[in-house]
């Protein structure tokens, strides 16, 4: 199995980039306070409720992703090689 | 009905069926005309199509209805013509009539199956979608691929042949075979849900989809995104809204697969799960069952096909250009392909259901139906299935294909056709976004639902940016995880070698007896021809030979046990 190392060099270009996301999220939090957000659910109506959420989810999703390798990644040829189950 | 056409070619989709017969046979350009003239036709002769029952016959007794339209058939019409069109621009630079000649077939059958008004004819068309789309499988012509189309053929084969048995258990029951609203908990019911749900890719019976679709061709796998799946939640539309398990099969559905995408290497693998994923909001909106839901799961459905058409179309243009679609082997190729690159992120921002791109005016409805029916657990589910397709496809697509790592690629821009069918969808994606009411307008409902509100846009964005920002931040120190060129392990594993080790475990003894038992019997026979042989040689029975001996021998005792039979009945 050949890795990818994925660690980027970050750009000046890129830097821009994520100074203007940065910035972007602060906005949207003070927003927060300006714009009524409509609820169905006490948890959705609390505040920061999004910015929390589709932060820890990502992580989540990310973390489940690699939790889940470990159960179900085999070598690449595991089928045409009729490898038994590690 | 239009009665310039025979009868049998005003059945919708038919006449793309028959029209495909003669794909083969025409020089490239001509054919190329051919089947655009011929969808146009199509859609002209569907768009006329009324809800109601338009077309019966009989057959072996039984009352057949070969065209009938619902409220939701039109939409679904629309965009499968949509979808076919695309598909034959799409593959233009090529010359391969099996992909048009396949292609072309297997969208007709998916229409014609749309307009099915019973279940034995609807058994037709779903086996017919079935064997035209396999070539587009089988076309790839490796070992691998046509492994990969058998085990294709035997799941979609099994969902026709357990709709069948459905349809006979219905009609055993004295329902009919009319097409209609089900109990899932009858056998009947129960055995129709199946058969859709195989198609529909539901949890455990998905695994045909990710092992399938990316060993296509290029230009199959953008084919084969857009119909099977679709037409299952077409089915379970009609025949199952509102029944409430699908709540939580659909709620299942949109969740794990987002896991499987973020480990798999293949990117047109991702797009495969992250396809599984959208489809749970799908039936998610059918379980729910309310005006408001089927709008969702129709808006959804349309919106869903044009952009996930969009997503494989630019991985095929990469693969096509690069000759790997691996996310461990590509990188940097926003320089080299840029126009591809900029349909790519059309396509991966209307997935993330980013405001003014088709996914968000249309999977809010869904997820306002289950808001407003008051599933709090279904709910956060969808919402974190909608994280999960950022991360899947609206990030990772986008940024190991054509940012990260630059692989050095020289290759050129996709060519001229791939980026007129991108930029055709990529439209599309955005004018549904922009312009939400021209989709609202055919759906089967009146849409009473603002997704521009000011908070829900808020919120959106603040789930989608914030979402972002954590990828940055994992990507930033390196925390993103590697991508391995592996396999990941999914459910056609059972399949592949749960079933096959089972049956040989349960197998193993049974043979053991059976090679035992007929040791045994080759050597009685042996000793009895030996034995006969010598008697007839003794005795002149019949001839010297043993074989003749033998033959007499089973004759004589053949006839001694008709006698016995005879004379004690």
């Amino acid at each position: 199995m050949s890795h990818s190392s994925e660690k980027p060099d970050v750009s000046p270009a890129a830097k821009r980039l994520l100074i203007a996301l940065g910035m972007i999220c602060f906005g949207l939090i003070g927003l927060e306070f300006i714009i009524h957000r409509h609820a169905y659910f006490a948890l959705e109506g609390q505040p920061m409720f999004f910015v929390a959420y589709g932060f820890v989810a990502f992580i989540m999703v990310v973390v489940g992703g690699v939790g889940l390798r470990k159960l179900v990644m085999r070598a690449p040829d595991y089928y045409e090689a009729g490898n038994d189950d590690e | 009905m239009n009665s310039l056409l025979p009868t049998f070619l005003q059945i919708p989709g038919l006449l793309m069926v028959f029209g495909a017969l003669l794909v083969p046979l025409l020089p490239h350009a001509i054919r190329q005309i051919w089947m655009l003239a011929i969808i146009a036709v199509s859609v002209w002769l569907c768009w006329g199509i009324a809800p109601g029952v338009h077309m019966t016959t009989q057959l072996a007794g039984l009352d057949l209805i070969l065209v009938r339209a619902d409220a939701i058939t039109r939409p679904f019409a629309l965009f499968f013509h949509i979808a076919a069109a695309l598909n034959v621009i799409y593959a233009m630079h090529e010359n391969v009539r099996t992909t048009a000649t396949a292609g072309l077939a297997y969208a007709g059958a998916a229409i014609a199956a749309l307009f099915a008004g019973d279940f034995i004819t609807l058994f037709i068309y779903w086996e017919l979608t079935a064997f035209t789309s396999v070539f587009l499988i089988l076309i790839s012509r490796s070992e691998r691929s046509f492994a990969a189309a058998m085990r294709y053929l035997l799941m979609q084969v099994s969902s026709g042949v357990i709709l069948l048995a459905g349809a006979v258990i219905l009609w055993h029951s004295g329902q009919g075979l009319n097409v209609q609203a089900l109990d899932a908990s009858t056998l009947a019911g129960g055995l129709i849900l199946l058969a859709f749900g195989i198609k529909a890719a539901f949890p455990f019976v998905n695994g045909w989809l990710q092992d399938a679709y990316p060993e296509a061709s290029v230009t199959g796998t953008v084919m084969l995104s857009a119909f099977t799946t679709k037409l299952a939640i077409y089915m379970l539309a009609l025949c199952f809204a509102g029944t409430e398990i699908l709540i939580w099969i659909g709620a299942v559905m949109t969740l794990f697969p987002v896991f499987f995408a973020v480990i798999e290497n293949d990117l047109r693998r991702v797009l495969t799960f992250s396809l599984n994923s959208q489809l749970g909001f799908m039936v998610v909106g059918v379980g729910i069952g309310s005006e408001l839901a089927i709008n969702g799961t129709v808006s959804h459905a349309f919106a869903s096909t044009i952009y996930k058409a969009l997503l494989f179309m630019s991985m095929g243009a990469v693969l096509h250009r690069t000759g790997t679609a691996k996310a461990s082997e590509l990188g940097g190729l926003w320089k080299r392909m840029p126009l591809t690159m900029i349909f790519c992120i059309i396509g991966a921002v209307s997935i993330s259901s980013f405001p003014l791109f088709s996914g968000f005016v249309t999977k809010s409805l869904t997820i306002g139906s289950v808001a407003k029916e008051g599933y709090f657990v279904v709910w956060m589910i969808l919402i974190f299935a909608s994280v999960g397709a950022l991360e899947n496809s609206g990030l990772k697509i986008p940024y190991f294909s054509f940012f990260g790592r630059d692989r050095k690629f020289e290759v050129k821009e996709a060519p001229l056709s791939m980026l007129i069918a991108m930029a055709i969808a990529a439209g599309l994606c955005i004018a549904i976004g922009v312009a939400p009411q021209l989709l609202y307008g055919i759906l089967p409902y009146a849409v009473e639902y603002n997704a521009w509100e000011a908070g829900h846009v808020l919120g959106e964005m603040q789930l989608l940016l914030f979402a972002i920002l954590a990828f940055a931040f994992l990507v930033a120190r390196g925390l993103y995880p590697p991508q391995i060129d592996s396999t990941v392990l999914n459910t056609d594993w059972l399949l592949r070698r749960l079933l096959p080790r089972l049956t040989m475990a349960i197998a193993r003894p049974i043979l053991s007896v059976w090679f035992t038992a007929l040791q045994h019997a080759k050597k009685l026979v042996m000793d009895g021809l030996y034995i006969g042989e010598r008697a007839s040689q003794q005795t002149g029975l019949v001839s010297g030979v043993a074989s003749t001996g033998a033959a007499a021998g089973i004759f004589l005792a053949v006839f001694a046990l008709l006698l016995i039979l005879l004379f004690s009945m």
